[in-house]
């Protein structure tokens, strides 16, 4: 049989193409980070190699430090909200509801809308004269005075997190909904007839047989979370005061700035966190599963 | 109360406010769109128009069209070149036998990790260097490297669940590999490639660092730099503009995740939980 030997020729053909664009246009750009990191090159200076003389500047750097702790802070509120809120949803969309495609449809529009789109939305939302926030706030009797949602530190974080549990949440739905739909229906009916409750069986069945699924909605969410930049350059550009100004932001500020050494200073700790929460993602998804 | 009620006020309250939520931004964003006002919640009354429409198509110097064709352009062209280049991978890692399979399966799916912010600095140094900031390829070709992962791995599930038989056959009455990927493959699998053609499509469409660092104006600018620095013609925000330019701009991507949510869901499944 020609289809079982070994072609290794025919096959690096057929990966070439993905492997060239692959290498050219990711693996040299983080490469080519690595070594800028290691530079001082700011434009109009000749480059000069300053050895790891970015890296104890960001140490002593009190922006950097606030960037980590507001990235960190984020990613800590955003990714549970996201999965708590993301469960329950796929545990709606999971019964028999009426019109179930139509629903499924709904909840896919935030994951739909482009970032910047949802953004730019949430920016007008938040709006102090006549957006919607500052309208249903003092509709419900939450609040009697409008709130300036983007200008004090800590109303802007909650600004984010509801933009950003918006725009993910459904993400977190879908997967959470594929491996609610691997359980089989008859543990529950089992578990019924022996007089186990809606709580227990939540408890007793659905989650443990739902971790898999959780553990990768985790890592995947942390992932993305602790890159953020494109919601929070168009809600508030990092501020007010840089308060809310995430490591990639900080990163892109240094080399809209012209400074390519410490900004990619910085994108290295973005890749080096972005890198641990990977590995434990291989390791959660249980891999090589495919490859048998 | 029975179970059987408590789950139902549950599921009833539940799905309401999942509805709410989901799609509340959505709605405002098209009222203010069609509104003479955008401040119609506050002092205004709500006078529906279609005059934000009108003035983004038809006043040239906001660059609304400019931003759609290049958004357009360089979007399709990632989403079909990066679809083939996936695909032929990914018959290459489901049928042959060859050194370095599982690495590189491995590694590919480790660059969707990647942060972009990581990438972007150098990027725009090479562009720079070759002379391509605010071209087409600038953005074209980093966006195939940057979601292959996504249409390797959508595909490679794809692929790997056609049966052998036939290429098996073809092969034995003396085929090469190139033919059957191009005649037996490749058809079989078109709506595998269609639905990583779509989600290829949504991401290079949304994408915003890159091309807001290798882009300087209308001539490559795509559709969420453009709206991301809308800027009016007198200083004040134009909401109504924006809001419409956003509406234009996200319609086609909803109604194709709507129309197409099997294959939508499918994919992100696939994507995250890998086969």
């Amino acid at each position: 049989m020609p289809a079982r030997g070994y072609n290794g020729r025919t096959a690096y053909i057929f990966i070439a193409p993905m492997l060239i664009v692959v290498c050219a246009f990711v693996l040299l750009p983080v490469g080519g980070t690595v070594w800028l990191s290691f530079l001082r090159e700011v434009t109009y200076l000749p480059a000069k190699f300053v050895g790891l003389g970015n890296f104890s500047r960001l140490i002593r750097d009190e922006n950097f430090w606030q960037s980590l702790k507001f990235t960190a802070a984020f990613t800590g509120v955003c990714v549970p909200l996201e999965v708590v809120l993301g469960l329950c949803f796929a545990l709606i969309l999971n019964e028999r509801i009426p019109m179930r495609n139509l629903i499924r449809a709904t909840i896919l529009v935030p994951w739909a809308v482009p970032t910047i789109v949802s953004a730019r939305t949430w920016e007008l939302i938040y709006n102090y004269s006549y957006g919607l926030a500052n309208y249903v706030t003092q509709a419900v009797g939450l609040s009697d005075q409008p709130i300036n949602w983007l200008g004090s530190p800590a109303s802007a974080f909650v600004a984010l997190v509801v933009a950003d549990v918006w725009k993910t949440t459904p993400f977190v739905a879908i997967i959470l909904l594929a491996g609610l739909q691997t359980i089989p229906e008859g543990i529950y009916e089992h578990a019924k007839v022996d007089g186990a409750g809606l709580t227990q069986r939540f408890l007793k069945i659905t989650l443990p047989l739902l971790k898999p699924a959780l553990a990768v909605v985790l890592i995947f969410r942390s992932i993305d979370t602790v890159r953020i930049l494109d919601l929070i350059y168009v809600l508030t550009n990092g501020g007010p005061g840089g308060s809310t100004t995430s490591l990639s932001l900080l990163g892109y500020k240094y080399f809209n700035e012209g400074d390519f050494g410490y900004g990619s200073a910085i994108a290295v700790v973005v890749f080096l966190l972005a890198f641990v929460l990977s590995i434990s993602y291989l390791r959660a998804t249980g891999f090589g599963k495919v490859f048998k | 109360m029975s179970e059987a009620r408590v789950r139902k006020i549950l599921l009833a309250v539940g799905t309401a406010f999942m509805i709410v939520f989901c799609l509340t931004p959505f709605m405002w964003m098209i009222a203010v769109s069609v509104s003479k006002y955008p401040d119609f919640l506050g002092s205004q009354s709500f006078v529906v128009t279609f005059r934000n429409y009108l003035d983004i198509i038809t006043i040239g110097s906001l660059h609304f069209l400019d931003h759609l064709r290049n958004s357009l352009i360089v979007s399709a062209t990632v989403a079909l070149a990066c679809a083939l280049i996936a695909a032929s991978a990914a018959y290459a890692v489901s049928r042959l036998r060859f050194r370095g399979r599982m690495p590189i399966s491995l590694g590919v799916l480790a660059l969707s990790t990647f942060p972009q912010i990581s990438l972007v600095g150098y990027l725009y140094k090479l562009m720079r260097s070759l002379g391509l900031i605010n071209t087409y390829p600038a953005l074209i070709l980093p966006y195939i490297a940057w979601t292959v992962p996504l249409g390797f791995w959508i595909l490679l599930s794809y692929i790997s669940r056609i049966p052998h038989d036939l290429d098996d056959a073809a092969i034995a009455d003396g085929a090469s590999r190139g033919l059957v990927f191009r005649k037996i493959v490749l058809p079989i699998a078109a709506p595998g490639l269609f639905s990583a053609i779509l989600l290829i499509f949504i991401a290079a469409f949304n994408e915003f660092l890159f091309a807001l660092m290798l882009t300087t104006d209308h001539s490559a600018r795509t559709i969420p730099v453009g709206i991301a620095l809308f800027q009016g013609l007198h200083g004040e925000i134009p909401w109504g503009y924006i809001m419409a330019a956003s509406t234009l701009a996200s319609l086609p991507l909803v109604t194709l995740a709507m129309v197409f949510q099997r294959y939508v869901i499918q994919d992100i499944t696939r994507g995250a939980l890998k086969g």
